[in-house]
């Protein structure tokens, strides 16, 4: 079966759920938004979604600043009549050593310009914060009261659902296999569930986003990346703010069903699509969580699992056109912080498919810049 | 009910002890599971559901599913069915989800 479409949205994360959203508002007709497994069934069902504006780079600060602005209003804008669960209690970040004293402050220098209210705050204030920090080691922190953290399921399906209303075609358990072109230009995609016809494609694949460069002959920078994540049993609310250590490259929030979510990055992680859970790292997990927060000690672990970053070599995601082949556009390569900026990603992106100006300028985040050599090395990633 | 003989499993019963239950005096015996010796007791119900406030028993009687979290000596969340019996312990009904000390 043939059909048509306006455009084609590859992936049902929270980046293409909103991609696909603003490109109906904005007038699209025909769209549709192809997923192989279900909506948030990549990375975004399977993140900690947190939410942050605290960052090392301008771009990233910006991106999630806004998108936090737009988190604030999601259910009013989107319709939707359950919760986002946006718990907005803050974002700690905690500095072991002196280095990270120091880029830290340099990171608060830049979130100052850009009027993001992070501040600097001394171990004792972590307590403040957070009662059961443990001070061991800790040189103090940063904390900015907006950021927070959301639950990736409903937001997408809030996405999903106002998008849908506006006529989009949502087709699950339906993966593209095939990018087609008349000449260079493309001129449709090839699915599990026939051919689609369309001027416009859209990859937002999370990691498999690579996969769809190859189609057409073009090299993404993208390469997956395991991360692992738990969540424990719920207790009663204990924990405001997130914690995150890049000393120890760990975070851990509590939702606000009162479990508590919990991730860590392994440096020494292969670089392919697995997507399992390892008991090396409920270990490592667990010994690194109640060093700090100690008494966490007595909670069960429900449930771990795995999934996928995409990184790009500078941690920072590749947005825009592919100039060898018109008509398709990336955006993928989040480096593990796509949640927070998706409700600004899938704005910018739906301007420039349709040729509109973006809100603001998009270019350093082209394909281009690995050429150039213009990089964004973000310092803040776990 | 106290399972006595069972065809693959040994039930040794261990010594006589007493604990209490939301403040009531109770006797078990060691060797058997706080949920053995509740049940012995006739007592059925081991918490609230969170949202309806509903009784909840036995389920899994394995450590698995949640449906038997009581307070032990004023620990939340202990799953009373793989948790061993001791003289002079607390099991209480725990109210909402527990709290973390
Ligand atoms: C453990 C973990 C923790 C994280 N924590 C955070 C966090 O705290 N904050 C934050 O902002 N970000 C976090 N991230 C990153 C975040 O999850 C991602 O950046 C974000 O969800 C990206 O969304 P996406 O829509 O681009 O990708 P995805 O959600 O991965 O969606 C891509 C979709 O494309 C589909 N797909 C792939 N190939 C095809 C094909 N050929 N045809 C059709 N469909 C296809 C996949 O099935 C998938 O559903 C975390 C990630 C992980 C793994």
């Amino acid at each position: 079966m043939t059909r048509t479409a306006d455009a084609v949205v590859i992936g049902g994360g929270i980046v293409g759920c909103a991609t696909a959203y603003n490109l109906a508002k904005k007038g699209l007709k025909k769209v549709v938004l192809v997923e192989e497994r279900y909506l948030a069934g990549g990375a975004t069902g399977r993140c900690g979604a947190g939410v942050r504006m605290q960052w090392g780079t301008e771009p990233n600060c910006v991106l999630s600043r806004d998108s936090i602005k737009i988190f604030e209003n999601l259910e009013e804008e989107l319709s939707y009549h359950d919760s986002i669960e946006f718990k907005q209690s803050g974002y700690l970040l905690l500095a072991y050593n002196e280095k990270m004293v120091e880029q830290f402050h340099k990171n608060l220098g830049l979130q100052h310009k850009l009027d993001i209210p992070s501040r600097w705050v001394t171990p004792e204030e972590c307590q403040d914060l957070v009662p059961h920090i443990s001070l061991q080691g800790l040189h103090g922190g940063t904390f900015c009261h907006k950021d927070g953290h959301c639950n990736p399921f409903k937001a997408t399906d809030a996405y999903a659902k106002a998008a849908q209303r506006l006529g989009v075609e949502i087709l699950t358990y339906t993966k593209v296999t095939n990018l087609l072109q008349d000449r260079d230009k493309i001129s449709g995609v090839e699915t599990t569930a026939g051919i689609i016809e369309t001027p416009l494609v859209i990859g937002c694949a999370g990691a498999h986003t690579m996969e769809l460069g190859r189609m057409v002959g073009v090299e993404l920078p993208i390469y997956p990346e395991r991360h692992q994540i738990l969540v424990t049993e719920p207790v009663a609310e204990k924990q405001g703010p997130m914690i995150m250590s890049f000393y120890h490259g760990i975070y851990c929030q509590q939702v606000p069903h009162g479990g508590f979510v919990m991730g860590l990055g392994d440096p020494n992680e292969v670089k392919d699509y697995d997507e399992d859970s390892s008991w090396q790292f409920m270990h490592e997990m667990a010994a690194k969580i109640t060093f700090i927060l100690p008494a966490l000690k007595d909670l069960n672990v429900v449930r771990q699992w795995g999934g996928l970053y995409d990184l790009t070599p500078d941690k920072t995601q590749i947005l825009g056109a592919i100039p060898e082949v018109p008509g398709f556009y990336v955006a993928a390569g989040f480096s593990g912080h796509g949640f927070m900026i998706a409700p600004v990603v899938g704005e910018l992106m739906a301007d420039v498919m349709l040729g509109e100006q973006p809100k603001y300028p998009i270019d350093m985040y082209g394909v281009k810049r690995f050429e150039s050599g213009e990089l964004y090395v973000e310092p803040s990633v776990v | 009910m106290r399972v006595n003989e069972h065809p693959i499993l040994n039930f040794e019963k261990g010594n006589k002890v007493m604990f209490y239950y939301n403040g009531q005096q109770l006797e078990g015996f060691t060797g058997e599971t706080i949920a053995a010796a509740l049940h012995a007791n006739g007592v059925r119900a081991m918490r609230e559901s969170i949202h309806l406030h509903r009784p909840r028993g036995l389920f899994c009687n394995i450590g698995n599913c949640s449906s038997c979290l009581m307070m032990v000596n004023g620990k939340p969340n202990v799953r009373v069915c793989v948790e061993k019996l001791e003289e002079g312990m607390m099991v209480e009904t725990q109210q909402g989800k527990g709290e973390l000390k």
